[in-house]
């Protein structure tokens, strides 16, 4: 696979008796988005700090570009951009002096960074700014001026570790805007995020939970999963008054296996054993006589869900 | 070929920055070793001078009034008040109105002028052992002068039979502060250039800006040197300024080379700057680095013969002292501020500054890892 970007085999990290990371495997293709989630202190970050280099695996190896991460630590460092969770710039210095400081952090001078210092500034829009203090800079330039600074040595793999952690949602969308472009112009991303409507714009995800890797691989293909669409089940979704009180009410139903409130509707997991005029007929016993009901397709969220519900019935057998 | 200094001139100049746009930082680096100077040059000065004397004057003749007088004479005694009993004068003692009480006996010019012996009591305050020892010194020479000077009469000789020509050489007013205050200096610059590095690099790791630091292409070199040097200015800047404050404000000249003796600091900044790095590349958070700089700071106090001569501390601690290069330090810089001595006369002073700072420096390079966790 000549245009693997990223590969990790059974990719460990143990602190003491702690395994924080435990036998990964994965691979990235090159101008992939690849979405990396799940809950704190699942192992995300300790994933992305062995894939930058900072953390040496304790088992497993993982190869950037075909470099090892471990042991090719040099070769790794020019092909790769860091944005770690606190955007890490110095708040004394403006963000010129954040863009001229990484600039030369990685070998520009003159010219080259000239150029490349304006190209950066042309596509971060962050020329209002640059005689002001990193410190005086609101969550969304920051992150800005963070990813300007990463991408400095133009590295083919930038690795972000929840960008948009304490943004603001205009900022958040932007930034996934200009995600998009990098994505176009082939460079690699790895982004961790908590937010499922981000892990819908990836191309690809990956979803850890208690330091195991769950599942891996496209949206779309994960909501086809014969575990998140057991055989014999559909998933509607329910649109009426008192959604609350209509969901304790089709709960108590045979037939029902999963219901969560989304917003003004309810998602459910029903068996095809159960026909939709039972659903009816008992939201009208509680009180609720209007409700629409349409079937949907899975949310990567239900893909999760399910999958983790699976993981931890096949723990407790 | 790969440069082992790469990034070096990118962190040097983002040091300077940060250090110049952080007022904080500046202002404890150089404020406390001004003040702590000025309070440390002051209040280590051993020359006791016009101590508190109380009277007992129970003759009340020339005679009397004159031996007083002689005493006030020596610049040691300053009467501060007359008493009508000897209780009275041990009380004035014990309330510490006065350090010294001086008691001359109702016959003390009869006895005098008699030929016999004539006694004068002097009560001394012994709280403090340095006081006391020169409160006595001081007496027992005042006696003896007036004794010698009345035999001299008696027997009709006009110079004294035996006496001793001293010369005190390179502090010949034998000033406190001329010993003190070089090694104020030197603990001083320590206390402020330890802290400085051993928390400029621990705040990074704080902050996580050293993360960033280490997917970069540094080297380690590189990273080192750079936090340094500016730290290194600063502090040259600041020991200059030491020195002028030692020159004018406690009038202490400095009779060697003034090149030499920057050359000698500099080496010595460059020790301490090292050490704090050192420092930093262990502790994890501010607070481990300021108490690891503390377990440096104390015994270069107490056993770098700041205060205390080594020759007469016990041999654990003349060893600790000879591990510390604030002791090298002070030795190199009392030798040549008032002695004039050259940097050739203690070259070994020298070269083992010079081995403790590029030993210190290159193991903290090889003990930083440019991994995490």
């Amino acid at each position: 696979m000549p245009d693997t970007m990223i590969q990790c085999e059974n990719l460990t990290k143990r602190f003491g008796h702690f395994t924080a990371v435990d036998h990964v495997s994965f691979s990235v293709a090159k101008g992939d988005i690849f979405g990396f989630l799940g809950p704190n202190g699942s192992g995300k970050s300790t994933v992305i700090r062995m894939l930058c280099g900072l953390l040496e695996p304790s088992e497993g190896r993982a190869t950037i570009g075909g470099f090892d991460v471990a042991k090719e630590t040099d070769r790794i460092k020019s092909l790769i951009g860091y944005m770690s969770q606190k955007f890490s710039l110095y708040d004394e210095l403006t963000v010129h002096e954040n863009l001229q400081f990484y600039g030369r952090l990685y070998g520009l001078s003159g010219a080259a960074l000239k150029k490349r210092y304006d190209e950066l500034i042309a596509l971060t829009h962050l020329e209002p700014y640059l005689t002001r203090r990193a410190s005086l800079l609101s969550g969304g330039w920051r992150q800005r001026l963070a990813m300007a600074c990463s991408l400095v040595h133009q590295p083919q793999v930038l690795f972000l570790d929840e960008p948009t952690a304490g943004i603001d949602p205009v900022a958040r969308r932007e930034l996934w805007d200009l995600l998009f472009e990098f994505s176009s112009n082939g460079i690699t991303l790895f982004v961790t995020t908590h937010y499922m409507d981000e892990a819908e714009r990836c191309s690809h995800v990956g979803y850890i939970y208690l330091s195991k890797l769950v599942v891996c691989g496209e949206p779309d293909a994960l909501k086809r999963l014969p575990s998140v669409n057991p055989p014999g089940t559909r998933r509607l979704d329910v649109t009426c008054e008192h959604v609350t009180t209509g969901l304790k009410a089709v709960r108590k139903l045979e037939g029902v296996q999963a219901a969560t409130v989304f917003g003004q509707s309810m998602h459910l997991l029903v068996s095809d054993a159960l026909p939709e005029q039972a659903l009816r007929d008992e939201l009208a016993r509680v009180g609720i006589p209007q409700a629409d009901v349409r079937p949907i397709a899975p949310s990567l969220e239900d893909v999760f869900v399910a999958l983790t519900n699976e993981r931890e019935n096949g723990a407790a057998k | 070929m790969k440069n082992p200094f790469r990034g070096f001139s990118a962190i040097l100049y983002k040091e300077f920055l940060v250090v110049l746009r952080d007022p904080l930082t500046l202002f404890f680096m150089l404020f406390p070793p001004l003040i702590e100077m000025i309070a440390f040059g002051y209040a280590l000065d051993n020359d006791v001078k016009h101590m508190a004397t109380v009277v007992l004057d129970e003759d009340r003749t020339v005679e009397s009034r004159q031996i007083i007088e002689r005493f006030v004479n020596t610049d040691t005694f300053r009467v501060v008040g007359e008493v009508r009993s000897v209780g009275e004068l041990a009380a004035e003692i014990r309330r510490g109105h006065a350090y010294v009480g001086l008691q001359i006996p109702p016959n003390f010019t009869r006895d005098l002028r008699a030929g016999r012996n004539a006694r004068v009591q002097m009560l001394i305050d012994g709280s403090s052992s340095t006081i006391a020892g020169s409160a006595l010194n001081t007496a027992v020479g005042v006696a003896f002068r007036e004794s010698v000077v009345t035999l001299l009469g008696e027997t009709g000789r006009r110079d004294l039979p035996f006496e001793i020509r001293p010369q005190i050489l390179y502090n010949p007013a034998m000033r406190s502060p001329n010993f003190f205050v070089p090694g104020v200096i030197g603990v001083v610059l320590q206390i402020a250039t330890t802290f400085a590095t051993a928390m400029s690099l621990v705040r990074e790791r704080e902050r996580g800006t050293l993360e960033q630091l280490l997917v970069s292409p540094l080297s380690r070199w590189g990273l080192m040197l750079g936090k340094l040097i500016p730290y290194l200015c600063i502090a040259l800047f600041m020991a200059t300024g030491l020195y002028a404050i030692m020159h004018w404000l406690f009038d202490v000249p400095i009779a060697g080379s003034f090149p030499a003796l920057m050359v000698a600091t500099f080496v010595y900044i460059f020790c301490l700057l090292s050490l704090g790095l050192l420092i930093s590349t262990r502790a994890q958070n501010q607070m481990q680095a300021l108490q690891m700089s503390m377990i440096f700071i104390m015994p270069s106090v107490f056993f770098s013969g700041f205060i205390f001569p080594r020759e007469t501390m016990p041999a654990i601690f003349w060893w600790v002292g000879a591990c510390l290069p604030t002791t090298y330090f002070i030795e190199l810089a009392r030798a040549i501020i008032l002695r004039g001595a050259t940097l050739a006369d203690f070259w070994t002073h020298l070269v083992t500054l010079v081995g403790m700072g590029a030993g210190l420096f290159a193991l903290c390079v090889f003990r930083f890892r440019q991994k995490i966790g």
